[in-house]
């Protein structure tokens, strides 16, 4: 009975620890047109910003009118689906972010009847995002009695705006194929290329770790700047150079890029961070804000006791504003 | 005399094992899991490929089974090229030692009658003819029309961990 008892024991916790092993965090992925798509076929906002009137793409209209729009990002999800990664949604995002909005304008609470706390920033950040962007652009054009169609499809990296797979080709002319066969048949064919690379790239983060950006940033009435010294474990530098040594002893391989380095500002980019950190025993999976909290760890400690406040933009990119929280 | 003689001999010997050389290395290359001719005809219908592909042997109708087993073997091992308004295919196994790492497993599965069967399609079951069929010295190099279940043939490589999948490691 007693090893019966021990065996359901190990059994358990060898489920469990199998189960604590965290996964990477999986990136999500959206179609979206391309700018020139959406202006090219009159989808546009126009505003007027000092003086110079400004296109942005209405990518409401372009999903409302544009049946052939409808048809690739449809074509793609559910190739994009069949290989383990559904897709989000542009139409149902914007939908949502709508009513979500409207929701939450009405709601209130049933004692006080307060609101729901919103600051300036989280209005600004009530749009709709994916970790990679599959950036679409398509044309069906004519060359006599034939029809022929331009394919592109680029899959943008969000945080650090590095092309990370790209197709683009050419079909073949047809006097019969309808339009939307077209392009039916140029998402089918450009897919494998395009998520070969897109696997590439996956691979390629599973080796070196994620590729994010950090920018470590100072408020105004802050008291310090990058180029105040300290002395850290025997080292006498100046605190940009003392954060530039913790990047390269916490960073896969010792892999960032320093792109900004003024008294005020530093932006580090190509920052190679591990999938996994280590919490109460357990492996779990590592994103910009876990690993910017870090770095708010170690800027903390003695000698620097400085406090600061983390602002995720998203899973590849997070900044550290120095001073307060 | 003797010294034409010896002369004679040698000059024999050499063009004998050149021509030995040079038969090996035909067959070498014929045997090869690399060496394919292969074209793409066109898109294919979701989650397939439409290929046009060469096999060769001394008889015609095991020259057809041959290009069929080239057929998957080109999708795993080298991917398919461009054309016919088809973009290329990039090889199922990104590994260029998966053949030799797996050897055991392609040797079972290339078996005559293997699992490869099960991903390919021949469009019309006919003997192919005309510019398909070319008559050879010592045998026939045939041309197929096949359709290779792609999107199945990856996801049976998923399963049995030779390659992996999109979402692995996520």
């Amino acid at each position: 009975m007693n090893s019966i008892k021990t065996t359901f024991i190990s059994l358990v916790a060898l489920t469990l620890s199998v189960a604590a092993f965290g996964q990477a965090k999986k990136p999500t992925l959206m179609v979206v047109p391309s700018d020139n798509y959406c202006i090219e076929r009159g989808f546009v906002s126009s505003f007027d910003v000092q003086g110079t009137t400004m296109q942005y793409p209405d990518y409401r209209a372009a999903l409302q009118n544009d049946d052939q729009l409808r048809l690739v990002i449809t074509k793609i999800g559910s190739l994009m689906t069949d290989r383990g990664f559904p897709l989000k949604d542009l139409e149902q995002e914007l939908k949502n972010l709508q009513t979500s909005q409207a929701e939450q304008m009405v709601l209130s609470s049933r004692t006080t009847g307060a609101g729901i706390y919103e600051t300036p920033v989280d209005k600004l950040k009530r749009n709709a995002k994916a970790d990679i962007i599959l950036d679409i652009d398509f044309n069906v054009k004519r060359q006599g009695p034939q029809k022929y169609i331009v394919y592109n499809l680029k899959g943008l990296d969000s945080y650090t705006n590095k092309q990370i797979a790209g197709t683009a080709g050419t079909g073949k002319p047809s006097m019969a194929a309808s339009a939307d066969l077209l392009i039916e048949e140029a998402v089918l064919s450009h897919m494998d290329k395009f998520n070969g690379q897109l696997m590439d790239f996956f691979q390629d983060m599973f080796e070196n770790g994620r590729e994010v950006t950090i920018n470590v940033l100072i408020w105004e009435d802050a008291m310090i700047d990058f180029q105040e010294e300290y002395d850290y474990m025997g080292i006498y530098d100046e605190l940009g150079f003392l954060l530039e040594d913790w990047l390269a002893e916490n960073t896969v391989e010792g892999r960032f890029t320093t792109e900004t380095a003024t008294a005020s500002k530093m932006k580090f980019t190509q920052v190679r961070i591990p999938l996994f950190f280590e919490r109460r025993g357990n492996q779990r999976a590592m994103d910009t804000r876990r690993y910017v909290s870090q770095m708010r760890g170690f800027l903390r400690d003695e000698p620097f006791s400085i406090e600061s406040k983390i602002y995720q933009r998203g899973l590849g990119e997070a900044w550290l504003i120095l001073g307060s929280k | 005399m003797k010294y034409f003689t010896l002369s004679l001999i040698t000059f024999l010997m050499i063009v004998f094992t050149s021509q030995t050389f040079a038969q090996r290395a035909i067959r070498k290359m014929l045997k090869s899991p690399y060496n394919y001719e292969v074209e793409s005809l066109g898109v294919g219908q979701d989650g397939t490929k439409l290929v046009k592909i060469w096999g060769y042997s001394k008889k015609a109708h095991v020259a057809v089974m041959e290009a069929e087993r080239n057929a998957v073997a080109a999708a795993i091992f080298r991917g398919y090229p461009a054309g016919n308004g088809a973009a290329a295919t990039p090889a199922l196994c990104s590994d260029h030692s998966c053949f030799e790492n797996n050897r055991k497993f392609f040797d079972e599965f290339f078996k005559p009658g293997g699992k490869y069967l099960q991903f390919v399609n021949r469009t019309n079951d006919g003997m192919p003819g005309g510019r398909d069929r070319i008559k050879m010295k010592k045998g026939y190099k045939v041309a197929v029309k096949a359709s290779v279940a792609h999107r199945n043939l990856r996801e049976y490589l998923e399963q049995e961990g030779l390659i992996k999948s999109l979402d692995s490691g996520f």
